[in-house]
């Protein structure tokens, strides 16, 4: 009996605690073309595309990646994935490197356009890191399942913010592939990991080509 | 009966740690500089690690995702949400011992709480009423608690039918199974279909992401690899879920140009100041 009291105790205790936390959340950085507002817009116009009923499978995968396109910074993120392998490549070989992965990111999650099921996202909060980026954290509300927690990592590139970095339940989009990428290279060179690439791409069926909306 | 049973089960606990740091002090000076060179330097097993991940693999396309797929056709997401709660619930004495051993008593407190919730108004934990109420599902094992007191996780280590692992959390492993209060009463292979039915029902909520891993990754080992390391040191942490953001490890990744090269603490070895 005073094991069920002070169970309930502690319920109690347990349920201020992140009301308390909630309160202290900062509201984020400026507003309008801020870090906060970019994740919050390319998430919205994202689901709106996904949510259209109106619109084929081929056409919600070619506006979902415009909207990327716009918003991620492929050039930091193809640098940021290969490290210091970056400098290994030839200029030819560095373009074609960004090429063919974005590509390849595109076809991976372009896949998933068919699988939307009425998820929500939430942005949690978003702060400043050590070095001058910024980190919004959301989470893909689902139904019935569990939150997927999902990090935007953003730096300002010619004054505007973009997305470098996605990190899922803490796993890094950008580290994880550098790790897969450094044993490739490691193993064969970064002509290895071009051909690698090229061939998942082949296989993998990409996009055909949209009318380009390069950076 | 039960108390010699407990005797052995501590007493094994303690080989097992000692064993492990063992282990760890004759292993490799562990890994240093996150996401930076090569990164065999945790991973010096590897030859051996890539066969037993194959073995598991086979396992897994053959046995349990066959047998997964069918339990997922057969049962509805909220059966299967409902197992899982259960099995969840069922860790959370293990889950509070962990809390207290790595002095977090509101974490246990809150744990504590959510047990008595689910086990009571959850029905013996098939539903989960504690998270809404503000008790979230913390993970806590005796591997992270090892690696709170400061033990090294070792370099990276597949367990056959287990998974990723190393050599902290395999320690861990086995005192959390020592822990469990269910094995000191009932004998072990009892304990086995349970278990069973718990891989199967875990495997059944992750068809379509281990389909997406396997598609997306170019080298599915370091894919598994890489992100068993980085989740796991993110529970280490408790870094607030998403994120290896406010740390200077986590810097470094995006600096890759910046990164002195430092003698630092090595990458998910243990908690961060």
């Amino acid at each position: 009996m005073t094991a069920l009291r002070s169970a309930f105790l502690t319920l109690l205790l347990a349920c201020a605690l992140p009301c308390a936390a909630a309160l202290a959340a900062e509201p984020g950085a400026a507003d309008g073309s801020g870090p906060r507002a970019n994740v919050q817009s390319t998430t919205s116009q994202v689901i709106a595309v996904l949510a259209n009923g109106s619109l084929s499978v081929d056409q919600k995968r070619h506006k979902v990646e415009e909207i990327v396109y716009a918003q991620v910074d492929f050039e930091t993120l193809s640098r940021l994935v290969l490290a210091r392998n970056w400098s290994q490549l030839s200029e030819a070989q560095q373009k074609q490197f960004m090429e063919e992965f974005r590509q390849n990111l595109s076809a991976t999650y372009g896949r998933n356009v068919e699988s939307y099921k009425n998820e929500k996202v939430q942005i949690i909060e978003d702060h400043a890191e050590p070095r001058g980026d910024w980190t919004v954290r959301t989470k893909i509300v689902r139904n019935g399942s569990n939150d997927i927690n999902v990090d935007y990592r953003l730096r300002q590139v010619n004054g505007t913010w973009k997305i470098i970095d996605i990190i899922i339940e803490n796993v890094s989009l950008v580290a994880n592939f550098r790790s897969q990428f450094q044993e490739i290279i490691s193993n064969g060179g970064p002509t290895r990991l071009l051909q690698v690439l090229h061939e998942k791409n082949e296989r993998g069926e990409p996009l055909k080509a949209p009318a380009a909306a390069t950076s | 009966m039960s108390s010699t049973r407990i005797r052995a089960a501590l007493c094994l606990v303690a080989v097992s740690v000692l064993a492990a740091m063992g282990l760890t002090a004759c292993g490799p000076p562990a890994s240093r500089g996150l996401h930076t060179e090569a990164r065999t330097d945790y991973d010096p097993w590897q030859p051996l690690n890539r066969k037993i991940f194959w073995f598991n693999d086979h396992v897994d396309q053959y046995v349990l995702e066959p047998v997964a797929r069918g339990w997922d056709w057969i049962a509805p997401d909220v059966v299967e949400r409902s197992v899982s709660n259960f099995f969840v619930n069922l860790r959370s004495p293990i889950v509070v011992l962990n809390d207290l051993l790595q002095a977090k008593p509101k974490n246990a407190a809150s744990d504590i709480g959510r047990f008595a919730v689910n086990t009571t108004v959850g029905v013996v934990g098939f539903f989960d009423y504690a998270t809404p109420l503000g008790m979230p599902q913390h993970t806590e094992d005796f591997g992270q608690t090892l690696g709170w007191w400061g033990l090294p996780a070792g370099p990276y280590l597949v367990l056959p039918m287990l998974g990723p692992s190393n050599i902290r959390d395999t320690g861990g492993l086995i005192g959390d199974g020592f822990a469990s209060p269910a094995g000191w009463f009932i004998s072990w292979w009892i304990l086995i279909p349970p278990r069973v039915g718990e891989a199967i029902n875990s495997r059944a909520l992750l068809l379509k992401q281990v389909e997406e891993a396997k598609r997306a990754s170019f080298d599915y080992y370091v894919f598994v690899r890489d992100a068993y390391l980085q989740r796991r040191n993110a529970q280490l942490n408790d870094l607030s879920p998403g994120s290896t953001s406010g740390t200077e490890q986590g810097e470094d990744l995006y600096h890759p140009d910046a990164a002195p090269p430092r003698d630092a603490a090595p990458p998910y070895g243990g908690p961060q100041s």
